[in-house]
C-alpha cells in the first residue's frame, strides 16, 4: 500500500509544469502525464477507464480487425468486437491556438508551452482509447492542420503538429472553425485550448455552428498567474503582445480594477459556452494537467 | 539669406544621432510585455508619456543644438533691404496722373489735379504715397512716404504734356514698380481714359501686383475740338485733312506756312473732315519747314497744328565711266539710275580718255561698266579715291576678261579666257539679302547667265552672290575708308539677260542708296519718339529743338545714340554728314474724344480686385549690405548647449539614483 502512495505521489509529481518543462519530448511529456494520471485513476474506479472489459457486440464492415474476439470466433464461427469500458471509438479534435499572447507567462513554461502539453496529453489519452486524433494549430490563419484518425504512427504526426507550434501574431477564431466545418464532417470531441482573449460573441459564432453540427466542444482557457493577479508596485507600460499597444497602467488599477475584469471576462466566457452547450474549463499555468485531463475525462464521459 | 560656406550644411545629416539614440532610449524604457491590453485602462497619471516628452524636449535641444552648429559653419549672410520703408497695415497708394497732350483739354486737367489730391487726403493713415505720372511712361515724381502734404506740393508741378498714353504699357511698368512696393497697393488712376489709348488685349491691363484700381474720370466740359490729321505732299503742292469734333456751328482759319511764309489762308465751316490743298510751293534747295495752324475755339490747342518738311535736294551727279559711251551697258544704267523714284542721280558720261581723273573727289561714287578698260593712270586715282572714302559699282565685261587681275581691288581672274557655260545656262545659287545693297531686291534666281569671269576672292572680299557652281558672281571689297562693288559679269547681252530683269532696276536703285550712304530716315515723327543719331551720319553732331535750345550736351555729342523729341516743332539735327530738318508732332490718337465705356472700366477695375492674394516680393536696394549671423548663431548655440546640459542631467540623475538603490 505504501509502495503504491509513493508511485502515486512520484506519478503526480510529474504531472506539474516545472517538472515537465524538463523534458523536452513532448512524447515523452505526454506519456508521463497520462500514465500518472492512470495510475492515480485507480484510487477512484467510478471513472472506469477504457481498459475494463465491458461487453461484446458483432463485427460489422469498418471495424478495426485487431479487435475481432478469436477465441469466440473459434468457438462459435462468429466475429464478436471486445468493447471496453469508456471505448467509443469516437474521434478527438484539438483546436490550439498559438498566437502571441500565448506565448506569455512563465516561468516555468509559457501559456502556449503548457496548452502543448495539454493537447499532446489530451492526444495520447485518446489514443490510448482509440479515438481518431487530429489538432489544427492556428493564430490568424490556420498554421497546421492534422485530420483525425486512429491509424498506427497517426499520434506521432498529431504530437509533432503540436509540438512545432510557435507564438505569433494575434488570434482570429472564424478561420479555424470555419475549416473545421470543412473537414471535419463526423460528430466527435473539440477541444479548444486558448486563453480567449477575444470578443466573446465572436467566438460565440464560431463554436456554434459546431454545436449545431453535433460537437461536443470543450473550451479550455489557459492563463498565467500573472494574468489573473498580477503584481505591480509603480506604473507600468504594459504592451500588448499582439498588436503592440502600449498602455500604461497604475498598480492601484492592477491590485483592484483589472482583476474583477479578468473574473467577469471568465465568467462571461463561461456562461457563454454553457448557453451553446459547450463545457468551459479554466486552466493556470501552475496547476498540475491532471486537474485538465479529469475535467476532460468527466466531460467525455457526459457525451456517451 | 545666402551661405558663405555651403558645404558645412551637410552636417545636417548628423541630427539623425540624436534620433536614434532617442528611439533607442524610448524603446528601453519599462515596457513590459502583456497578453492583451483588452481589458486594461490607461492611468490618469501618465507617468511614462511625461516622460516621453521630456526626452522630446531633450532630443530637440540636442537637434537645435547641431542644426546651430551646422548653420554657423556655413557662415550664413541676411541681406537686409536698408532703404525699404517697412509693409504698413495700409500698403501702399499709387496716385497716377494722366499728363498725355490730351490731359490739355480746356479744364481737364486743373479737375484731374483735383481728384489726385483728393485721393492723396481720402488715402488711410499709416498708408505709402507716391504720385507718378504717365504718359509716354511712367515717372516718379515723389519719395514714397506717407507724407501728403510732400506729394501735393509735387501735383503743383504737373502739367500735360505732347505724348499718348497707352495704357497697356502704363500697366507693365506700374506692375514692375509695385514688385518694390510694401503690399497691398492701391493704384488711383486720374485720366481721360481714352479709348484709343486701351490695349488690344484686355489681359495686358492687369497686373498681379496691384491688388486695387480706383480709376478716377476726367471728363472735358468742351466738346469742340478741330484737329489737322494728316498733311500730304502733291505735285504741286500740299493736300491738308482738317477734322472737327463737336464744332457744330464754329469757324476756324486755317493757315498754312512755307519757311516762314505765309503760303494761303481758309476759312472753314465746321464739318466733319475737310481736305484743302495748296498749290505753287516754291521751295528752296534742301529742307523745307511746312507748318499748318489752325485758328478756332476749341478745347485742345496742341492738336491744332501740324508740321512737315519738304526735302528738295538737287539730284547728285554720278560719273559713270566707259570706254564705249554708245554701248548697251550706258543704256542699262542710265536707264535703271533714272528711274529711281525720288530722281536723286544724274547721270554724267565719262569716257575713258576725256575723263580728268582729280574730278573724283567732288562725287560720292561713282560706275564703271567694264572695269578692264581701266588704264592704270586712272587705277592709281580710282584706289586713291576709294581709300578716301569713294565707292564704286564696277562691272567686269569684256576687256576684263582678257586681263588677269581686277583694277583697284587687285583680285586675280582665275582664266584668262571667258568662263562659258558648255550646254546651258548658269544660274544664281545663292544671294547675301542682308546686304543693304541686295536687301530689297527680288528675282536674283530668274537671272540666265551664258557668260561669267571667274575672280578669286580672297577673306577681304564678302561675297554676295554666288553661282550655282559656288563661283563668286558678285562680292564687296573694303579698301580704306571706301568700298567697292564688283560684279563678275559684263551688261551686253551676250553676257547675261540681268539687265532686262526687274531685279537689275532695283539693284542699281538700291546699290546706288548704299553706296551714296543714303538712309530711310524719316522728316516726321510722333511726339515721344526717338531720332535714332546712328542712322544719320555717326552719333557726333548737335541737335536743337524747337525751342531753339540744345539738346545734347557737350560729352552726349559724341556718344548719344538717339534723341527723344517729346516737343512739337522742327528740331535741327547737325552731324558730319550734313544739316536736316524733323518735324514733330502730336499723336493723332491724342484728339480722338472717344473714351473707354464705364463697363470697360468696372470690368478692369473688377479684374484687378478680382486677384488672388498679390505675391509681392521685397526687392533689395542697392546699397543693402550683407550681415554675417554666425555670431548670433553662436549665442545662440552657447544657449542651447546649456539648456541641454542641464536637462539631460536632470533626466540622468534619478536613472542614477535607482541604479546606485
Amino acid at each position: 500500500m505504501a509502495s503504491l502512495r509513493s508511485k502515486e505521489s512520484t506519478a503526480r509529481a510529474l504531472l506539474h509544469p516545472e517538472v515537465l518543462s524538463g523534458l523536452k519530448n513532448l512524447d515523452l511529456v505526454a506519456r508521463s502525464v497520462v500514465e500518472g494520471f492512470l495510475i492515480g485513476l485507480h484510487r477512484s474506479p467510478k471513472f472506469g477507464f477504457s481498459q475494463e472489459f465491458a461487453e461484446y457486440r458483432s463485427y460489422t464492415e469498418g471495424d478495426d480487425p485487431r479487435f475481432i474476439d478469436w477465441n469466440v470466433f473459434a468457438r462459435s464461427e462468429k466475429m464478436y468486437i471486445k468493447r471496453f469500458l469508456g471505448e467509443t471509438n469516437s474521434h478527438l479534435m484539438l483546436l490550439l491556438d498559438a498566437s502571441a499572447s500565448m506565448g506569455f507567462g512563465g516561468p516555468p513554461v509559457t501559456k502556449l508551452r503548457y496548452a502543448q502539453y495539454l493537447a499532446a496529453s489530451l492526444a495520447y489519452l485518446a489514443s490510448r482509447q482509440h479515438d481518431a486524433v487530429g489538432v489544427m494549430v492556428f493564430d490568424e490563419e490556420v498554421r497546421d492542420y492534422r485530420a483525425p484518425s486512429s491509424r498506427a504512427g497517426k499520434l506521432q504526426s498529431v504530437l509533432h503538429c503540436i509540438d512545432s507550434a510557435e507564438a505569433r501574431t494575434g488570434t482570429k477564431f472564424d478561420k479555424p472553425f470555419d475549416k473545421f466545418r470543412e473537414q471535419v464532417m463526423r460528430r466527435g470531441l473539440v477541444a479548444v485550448i486558448s486563453d480567449f482573449y477575444c470578443d466573446i460573441e465572436s467566438l460565440l459564432e464560431g463554436v456554434r455552428p459546431l454545436a449545431w453540427q453535433g460537437q461536443d466542444v470543450v473550451l479550455f482557457q489557459i492563463l498565467d498567474a500573472q494574468e489573473l493577479d498580477p503584481e505591480f508596485r509603480t506604473n507600468v507600460l504594459l504592451e500588448d503582445l499582439e498588436t503592440g499597444e502600449a498602455v500604461e497602467v497604475a498598480p492601484q488599477f492592477m491590485r483592484d480594477e483589472y482583476p474583477q475584469r479578468i473574473r467577469s471576462h471568465i465568467d462571461d466566457l463561461a456562461r457563454a459556452a454553457s448557453g451553446i452547450g459547450a463545457d468551459h474549463v479554466l486552466v493556470k499555468t501552475s496547476d498540475s494537467l491532471d486537474e485538465a485531463l479529469r475535467n476532460y475525462l468527466l466531460f467525455r464521459q457526459r457525451r456517451q | 539669406m545666402s551661405f558663405l560656406a555651403p558645404l558645412f550644411l551637410a552636417g545636417l545629416l548628423a541630427v539623425a544621432l540624436p534620433f536614434w539614440l532617442h528611439r533607442l532610449q524610448t524603446q528601453s524604457s519599462d515596457r513590459k510585455p502583456f497578453s492583451s491590453a483588452m481589458l486594461l485602462e490607461t492611468t490618469e497619471q501618465q507617468i511614462h508619456v511625461r516622460k516621453q516628452l521630456k526626452y522630446r524636449v531633450l532630443l530637440a535641444l540636442r537637434v537645435a543644438l547641431l542644426l546651430l552648429v551646422a548653420f554657423a559653419f556655413a557662415k550664413p549672410l541676411w541681406t537686409r533691404p536698408d532703404t525699404l520703408p517697412g509693409p504698413g497695415p495700409e500698403g501702399t497708394h499709387l496716385i497716377v496722373v494722366d499728363t498725355s497732350a490730351s490731359m490739355g483739354r480746356e479744364g481737364v486737367f486743373d479737375r484731374a489735379i483735383d481728384m489726385a489730391r483728393a485721393a492723396i487726403d481720402q488715402a488711410p493713415g499709416g498708408a505709402m504715397l507716391q504720385v507718378v505720372s504717365a504718359a509716354n511712361g511712367i515717372l516718379l515724381e515723389s519719395e514714397l512716404s506717407a507724407d501728403a502734404t510732400s506729394h501735393n506740393a509735387v501735383l503743383d508741378r504737373l502739367a500735360p504734356g505732347t505724348v499718348n498714353l497707352e495704357f497697356g504699357h502704363m500697366m507693365a511698368a506700374l506692375d514692375r514698380l509695385a514688385e518694390s512696393l510694401p503690399p497691398p497697393v492701391t493704384l488711383h488712376l486720374v485720366s481721360d481714359f481714352q479709348d484709343s489709348g486701351m490695349p488690344v488685349r484686355f489681359a495686358d491691363l492687369v497686373s498681379a501686383r496691384i491688388e486695387t484700381l480706383r480709376p478716377h474720370v476726367v471728363r472735358s466740359e468742351t466738346a469742340a475740338n478741330w484737329s489737322v490729321q494728316s498733311m500730304r505732299r502733291t505735285a504741286n503742292g500740299i493736300d491738308v485733312v482738317i477734322n472737327s469734333e463737336g464744332a457744330d456751328d464754329a469757324q476756324a482759319t486755317v493757315t498754312v506756312e512755307l519757311n516762314g511764309v505765309g503760303l494761303g489762308v481758309r476759312q472753314l465751316e465746321a464739318a466733319e473732315s475737310a481736305m484743302l490743298s495748296f498749290d505753287n510751293l516754291q521751295l528752296v534747295e534742301g529742307d523745307n519747314r511746312i507748318a499748318v495752324r489752325i485758328e478756332a475755339g476749341d478745347g485742345l490747342a496742341i492738336d491744332n497744328s501740324r508740321f512737315d518738311v519738304i526735302e528738295n535736294q538737287p539730284p547728285a551727279s554720278i560719273p559713270l565711266i566707259t570706254f564705249n559711251q554708245g554701248g548697251l551697258p550706258v543704256t542699262y544704267l542710265t536707264a535703271a539710275l533714272q528711274a529711281d523714284p525720288n530722281g536723286a542721280y544724274d547721270v554724267e558720261l565719262a569716257v575713258i580718255g576725256d575723263f580728268d581723273a582729280r574730278t573724283l573727289p567732288r562725287y560720292r561714287w561713282v560706275i564703271v561698266d567694264d572695269i578692264g578698260t581701266v588704264p592704270a593712270e586712272m587705277e592709281a586715282e580710282l584706289s586713291a579715291f576709294v581709300e578716301n572714302g569713294g565707292n564704286i559699282l564696277a562691272f567686269a565685261g569684256q576687256r576684263t576678261a582678257t586681263t588677269t587681275r581686277i583694277p583697284v581691288t587687285g583680285n586675280a581672274v582665275e582664266a584668262a579666257s571667258l568662263g562659258v557655260a558648255t550646254n546651258r545656262f548658269l544660274s544664281i545659287g545663292r544671294v547675301d539679302s542682308g546686304h543693304p545693297a541686295l536687301a530689297a531686291t527680288e528675282g536674283w534666281y530668274n537671272v540666265n547667265l551664258t557668260q561669267t569671269i571667274p575672280i578669286r576672292v580672297t577673306t577681304d572680299d564678302q561675297v554676295l552672290v554666288r553661282l550655282e557652281n559656288d563661283e563668286a558672281f558678285m562680292f564687296e571689297r573694303r579698301i580704306g575708308q571706301g568700298r567697292v562693288l564688283v560684279v563678275a559679269g559684263g551688261l551686253e547681252n551676250e553676257w547675261n539677260d540681268l539687265p532686262i530683269r526687274p531685279v537689275f532696276v532695283s539693284f542699281v536703285v538700291e546699290a546706288a542708296r548704299y553706296l551714296s550712304g543714303a538712309t530711310d530716315i524719316s522728316r516726321t515723327f510722333t511726339a515721344g519718339a526717338s531720332l535714332p543719331l546712328t542712322l544719320v551720319g555717326g552719333v557726333s553732331g548737335q541737335v536743337i529743338d524747337p525751342d531753339g535750345e540744345t539738346v545734347l550736351s557737350l560729352a552726349d555729342t559724341t556718344r548719344a545714340q538717339q534723341v527723344r523729341l517729346d516737343k512739337i516743332g522742327f528740331y535741327e539735327v547737325y552731324t558730319s554728314q550734313g544739316n536736316y530738318l524733323v518735324a514733330v508732332n502730336v499723336d493723332p490718337r491724342e484728339s480722338d474724344p472717344a473714351v473707354a465705356s464705364p463697363e470697360v472700366l468696372n470690368r478692369w477695375a473688377e479684374a484687378m480686385g478680382g486677384q488672388s492674394s498679390p505675391q509681392v516680393t521685397t526687392t533689395i536696394a542697392e546699397d543693402a549690405k550683407p550681415v554675417e549671423l554666425w555670431h548670433l548663431l553662436l549665442l545662440i548655440l552657447a544657449l542651447v548647449l546649456m539648456g541641454e546640459s542641464v536637462l539631460g542631467n536632470w533626466h540622468l540623475a534619478p536613472r542614477t539614483s535607482r541604479q546606485s538603490a
